[in-house]
């Protein structure tokens, strides 16, 4: 099975939380963890990861390079690019690396043949490791400035796949990035269920309400966990927006300083702080993903 | 004139310190708040408005007309994203997720009319008067599309339009090239950061990014007491950078968020803090006329 798991918002814990459950189900079950947000992966240093067994490069990022040599200065290219990637600096038309997309329509509209090329680049790195709690983990860092593409999470969801096979693994839980972009759908799609993670805020609630459309666009269950869940006692749109969508809640986890404390020791919070209010009700939604979902 | 908050990491306040600094700000400065964290825009929620002045951002996305069509495959060829696949005849059809409208195919064909200028809703931008004297010009991304990069583009446009003296921009969270967007053209980069070992990694590749970018960057360190405050001067310093503000964890800091009324209007002692960074932002800009 495919699990995912997705906030649509950052900072709401949905890390913290995944790295609590991954622990949780380690000893039961046999699964690889996918971190799917390449931007800013973190799960590897909840976890505890000190180095990695494999890497792989990933070229696939294209940039465009103007020659200056035979360039004529028509600014035809720059007046075309899609996304204003392309500036006059000193006289001289140079395509901003950082933010271009590799489109190629100014290859395509120079009018001088072979003055635009389009170069492959590295976009990044994808890497597996074993945890010390026994279960694989396969996450990815993007290079900065390159585009945030889909294809990275692609690429370490093949990679899960494989070592699922080898490995005889029943399942893969994804930790996927925050947004609804490119990553998360990538994510989600084929994905068995989503779990949503959020807190009891207008912004939360807004930007969860996002991820659960993507969630509902492949047409997937979803089930809720609420983070943080006695930080805003007025508020109640989240639950009452979970119950109308008919979107079960697998459990409320309270505002604990457990957590932020466990982070900084690298620990997932149900090891650091097993008495901790926040692991009690870790260890019960746990168990519901036993019941539930995992069966 | 144009300068940036971001934040390597989601959820470390990034938006709670460019609302604040912009209100700070708004009586040195005839100013507008941009929000470019298109897949999660939420300064409106902050500062209690209602997204206004809807505008579509449409993009390219061809059409085939299959009687021009001369079925030679170079728009599927050409097409980067891979978004045009073709029948074993040569017949395109465009998978409409991946296209990212930058009507390449369109360019490459040779048969006038076989592929006709359609259209498709990418996301909207927003103007929003607030009541704090400032506009609010947010991008917003469509639920089920992909590309950040258009939104962030023309959001960005729509604010520089406003002719202000100052742009304030809120980016995405992380590095990617749709940060280095909302970044471009800034005079300066204010990075928010947590002490964590998260907070610091993710710091850390931001500072990369000012620095590839050649805008120098100034530190304010969020939840302060959550961890070593030392590890990150350290790895600002290496950057060249400066930590000109800790703000420690703070229930009125979470009160004021959760009640959209941003903290600086308060008397609460976190205001001073927010203040403090205005009046850096300012010295650094040369003070505003
Ligand atoms: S490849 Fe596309 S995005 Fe890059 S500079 Fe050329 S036209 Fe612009
Ligand atoms: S279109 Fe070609 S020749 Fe014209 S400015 Fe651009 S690179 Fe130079
Ligand atoms: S390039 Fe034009 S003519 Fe050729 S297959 Fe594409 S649409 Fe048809
Ligand atoms: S507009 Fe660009 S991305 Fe879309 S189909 Fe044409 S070449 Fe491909």
């Amino acid at each position: 099975m495919q699990l995912v798991i997705a906030s649509g918002k950052g900072g709401v814990g949905k890390s913290t939380v995944t790295a609590s459950l991954l622990y949780l189900l380690k000893d039961e079950y046999r699964f690889v963890a996918v971190d799917a947000d390449a931007d800013a992966p973190n799960l590897d240093l909840l976890l505890g990861v000190e180095h990695w067994e494999e890497e792989k490069e990933l070229i696939g990022a294209k940039v465009a390079r103007i020659n200056t040599e035979s360039c004529i200065r028509c600014g035809i290219c720059q007046e075309r690019c899609p996304y204003d990637c392309i500036k006059v600096i000193d006289g001289d038309y140079v395509v901003s690396e950082l933010t271009c997309e590799g489109c190629n329509v100014c290859g395509l509209v120079c009018p001088v043949p072979g003055t635009i090329t389009l170069e492959e680049v590295r976009s990044g790195v994808v890497r597996k490791t074993t945890t010390r709690y026994g279960f694989p983990l396969i996450s990815a860092q993007l290079d900065v400035g390159r585009p945030n593409s889909g294809k990275l999470v692609t690429e370490e969801k093949e990679w899960a796949k494989k070592l699922m096979g080898e490995l005889g693994l029943e399942h893969m839980i994804v930790d996927s990035a925050a947004g609804i972009g490119c990553q998360v759908i990538a994510s989600i799609g084929g994905a068995d269920l989503t779990i949503l993670v959020a807190e009891p805020t207008p912004a939360s609630l807004s930007d969860v309400q996002r991820a659960y459309r993507v969630v509902q666009h492949f047409r997937q269950p979803a089930y809720l966990i609420i983070n943080k869940s006695d930080f805003n006692p007025g508020f109640t749109a989240l639950r009452e927006w979970a119950e109308t969508e008919g979107i079960p809640i697998l459990g409320e986890i309270p505002y604990d300083r457990a957590i932020p404390r466990s982070m900084s020791m690298l620990k997932p919070f149900v090891e650091a702080f097993p008495d901790s209010k926040a692991a009690d009700a870790m260890r019960e939604i746990a168990e519901r993903v036993r019941k539930e979902i995992l069966k | 004139m144009q300068i940036a908050v971001s934040g390597g990491k989601g959820g470390t306040g990034k938006s709670t310190v460019a609302i604040n600094m912009t209100i700070a700000l708004r009586e040195r400065y005839d100013l507008v708040l941009a929000d470019l964290d298109v897949e999660a825009p939420n300064d409106h929620l902050l500062l209690g408005v209602e997204l206004a002045n809807e505008e579509p951002v449409e993009l390219f996305m061809p059409r085939f007309d299959y009687s021009k069509c001369t079925r030679c495959r170079k728009c599927a060829e050409v097409c980067e994203e891979h978004a045009i696949i073709t029948m074993r005849d040569g017949t395109p059809f465009l998978m409409p997720n991946l296209c990212s409208g930058c009507a390449a195919c369109e360019i490459v064909c040779q048969v006038p009319g076989a592929i006709l200028p359609g259209k498709k809703l990418m996301g909207h931008t927003y103007l929003t008067e607030t009541p704090y004297g400032f506009p609010l010009v947010t991008g917003r991304l469509l639920e089920g599309e992909e590309r950040a990069m258009p939104i962030v583009s023309r959001a960005k446009k729509r604010a520089q339009a406003l002719g202000k003296e100052l742009l304030l921009v809120d980016t995405a969270a992380g590095t990617s090239n749709t940060v280095s967007k909302a970044l471009e053209d800034s005079r300066l980069i204010i990075a928010v950061t947590e002490p964590t070992p998260l907070g610091i990694h993710d710091g850390e590749l931001i500072l990369r990014l000012a620095k590839l970018m050649d805008i120098p960057a100034m530190v304010v360190v969020n939840r302060s007491d959550l961890g070593d405050v030392g590890r990150v001067r350290e790895i600002a310093e290496r950057y060249g950078a400066e930590v000109i503000a800790e703000i420690p964890y703070s229930e009125n800091i979470i009160r004021s968020y959760v009640e959209g009324k941003p903290i600086v209007l308060g008397d609460y002692p976190e205001a001073g803090i927010f203040r403090e960074i205005a009046s850096r932002v300012v010295e650094f800009l040369g003070g505003g006329e």
